[in-house]
């Protein structure tokens, strides 16, 4: 059994140690503090630290006042969702000088229903417009693989956490791939449920057409028990579905079987490092899955999804862009500005073109039950780099690390990101896309490809 | 005919007076840089021709 108190515990190693007596929450907790304080100088995935309220509720537990099927475990979040009496960053500046939060977001809550202790905050790329894990306001979150290497973004901190083993779960976002990129770059698993599935109140908005929230982790067990203790409706984001919650840890060791499984071809067998289509290979070969499909028209739905979160993300920070442009990360500023000025008619076209394209995706689903495709066109860039070469073309780094991920949260589909490690190389991941509803599929798949030995996310 | 390539920097300008968002000199030509960007990234949209009866995606329900 894994020591529960060292880096390599998963949530569900924590949670069954602690539910059976064979660890305190409370030193639980003080080695999680004791991880954070000595990661923190090489990682800088935490903005906030809330050690006190942490060792309150772990001796809550140890008194038994809280129970659930994940007690006792360590969670961080994204510092765009809420925390009580602290400001909600958004990795920016400007919202420091905000009010502070007055209760936790919905999933804080939720997770902390489930027995789970929050810690702290997590650094994140300003305002969420990112794929890199930078930021100029907090410094950049390194990958725990190597720290002169971007962790990835925009929920950049939420993966440094995990890789360094300073908590087994963290909580992101996803607009466009800010859940996936990381979790790719930094070898981990990570989940971005159906469009609507999570509740998103008492979390800093992006782009309301595209956001989700999601848990990255180092086990997919992890990922269910998670997942399955956020769902449900809540009335205070009306995104939120209705439909009832479907578990997914009772059906998460079935295997593949009666799983029709495909691999994405043309615009995702194009663009990137042969290292990421090597990936969707080990993959595609350890499921036994030979058939490629097309997913028609992705380029043009990269670009609606850029379209979107340009216009929508800008005009929500436009009275920030009037008054306070200067204490913007200049990394946004310029991109924000730029797309407060495109043309409504780009937008409305991008909006008419998501319905056609949410419909042929839905076909593609009557033939298959899972595609798989890359997570990133490579592993992680430099900290620092602006430009990348893919394919021959020389294109900006900062977006262009989700060119794969794009098309797919374009139309909420559910993503589990499948991390392939190398001893001497560095991590890389596949997206394993299912149809909406379905994140049970994608979960079961991604738990066989753990099992087998396939995908892997061992703390660095 | 050749397309005529639009003068983006004038457009900026003139869009951003219109929506009163004052840029500073020293953004503009970010601004303009990013403008230009977006240009080539929209392409493979634009370039679609979509049907009549296509309606957006987002339904306002009452």
């Amino acid at each position: 059994m894994t020591d529960p108190l060292s880096k390599q515990a998963t949530a569900g190693d924590i949670a069954r140690a602690v539910m059976s007596g064979k660890a305190k929450a409370a030193d639980v907790i003080a080695a999680t503090l004791k991880r954070i304080d000595a990661s923190e100088p090489t990682v800088n995935a935490f903005t906030d630290v809330v050690a006190l309220r942490a060792m309150k509720r772990a001796r809550e537990i140890d008194q038994g006042l809280h129970r659930g099927p994940l007690v006792g475990v360590p969670f961080a979040v994204k510092n765009l969702f809420d925390i009580q009496g602290l400001p909600t960053r958004a990795g920016s500046k400007i919202n420091v000088d905000g009010p502070k939060a007055p209760r936790d977001g919905a999933l804080v809550r939720k997770l902390e229903a489930a027995g789970a202790i929050l810690v702290g905050g997590l650094n994140m790329g300003e305002y969420a417009y990112d794929f890199t894990g930078e930021n100029a306001h907090y410094g950049p979150s390194c990958n725990p693989h190597d720290p002169t290497r971007m962790s990835g973004g925009s929920s950049g901190g939420s993966g440094a956490a995990v890789a360094a083993g300073e908590v087994p779960l963290a909580l992101g976002s996803d607009t466009n791939g800010s859940i996936r990129v990381p979790s790719s770059l930094c070898g981990l698993f990570g989940l971005k449920p159906t469009y609507g599935r999570l509740s998103r109140a008492g979390s800093f908005p992006f782009v309301d057409a595209f956001d989700h929230l999601g848990p990255i982790a180092r086990s997919v067990e992890d990922l269910a028990l998670s997942f399955d203790a956020m769902q449900g409706w809540d009335p205070d984001d009306p995104v939120c579905t209705d439909r009832p919650a479907v578990p997914t840890l009772p059906e998460l060791n079935e295997g593949i079987d009666g799983l029709r499984i495909a691999i994405a071809g043309d615009y995702f067998a194009r663009g990137g490092e042969a290292v990421a289509f090597e990936a969707v290979a080990t993959v595609a070969k350890a499921l036994g899955a030979t058939k490629t499909v097309t997913i028609p028209h992705a380029a043009a739905a990269r670009a609606a999804a850029y379209v979107i979160t340009a216009v929508e993300g800008s005009q929500l920070h436009l009275p920030r862009l009037r008054e306070r442009p200067q204490d913007f990360d200049p990394d946004t500023r310029e991109r924000f500005m730029a797309g407060a000025l495109l043309p409504g008619s780009w937008y409305v076209k991008a909006q008419r073109f998501r319905r056609q394209y949410r419909a042929a995706l839905q076909k593609l689903f009557g033939e298959v039950d899972i595609i798989l495709a890359p997570a990133t066109p490579c592993p992680a860039p430099k900290l620092g780099q602006v430009m990348m070469t893919l394919d021959g073309v020389e294109l900006p780094v900062r977006a262009n690390l989700g060119i794969y991920t794009q098309p797919i949260s374009f139309v909420g589909l559910p993503v589990v990101v499948a991390p392939l490690q190398k001893p001497g190389a560095l991590p890389i991941g596949v997206q394993l896309i299912a149809n909406h509803w379905n994140e049970a599929a994608a979960l079961r798949v991604a738990r066989h490809l753990e099992k087998t030995g396939v995908a892997s996310a061992l703390p660095a | 005919m050749a397309e005529e390539k639009p003068d983006i920097a004038t457009l900026v300008d003139e869009a951003a007076k219109a929506i009163g968002l004052p840029i500073a000199a020293e953004y503009r030509d970010k601004v303009i840089v990013n403008y230009q960007r977006s240009l080539a990234i929209a392409k493979p949209l634009l370039d679609l021709d979509l049907d009549d009866e296509l309606s957006p995606a987002p339904v306002f329900r009452p």
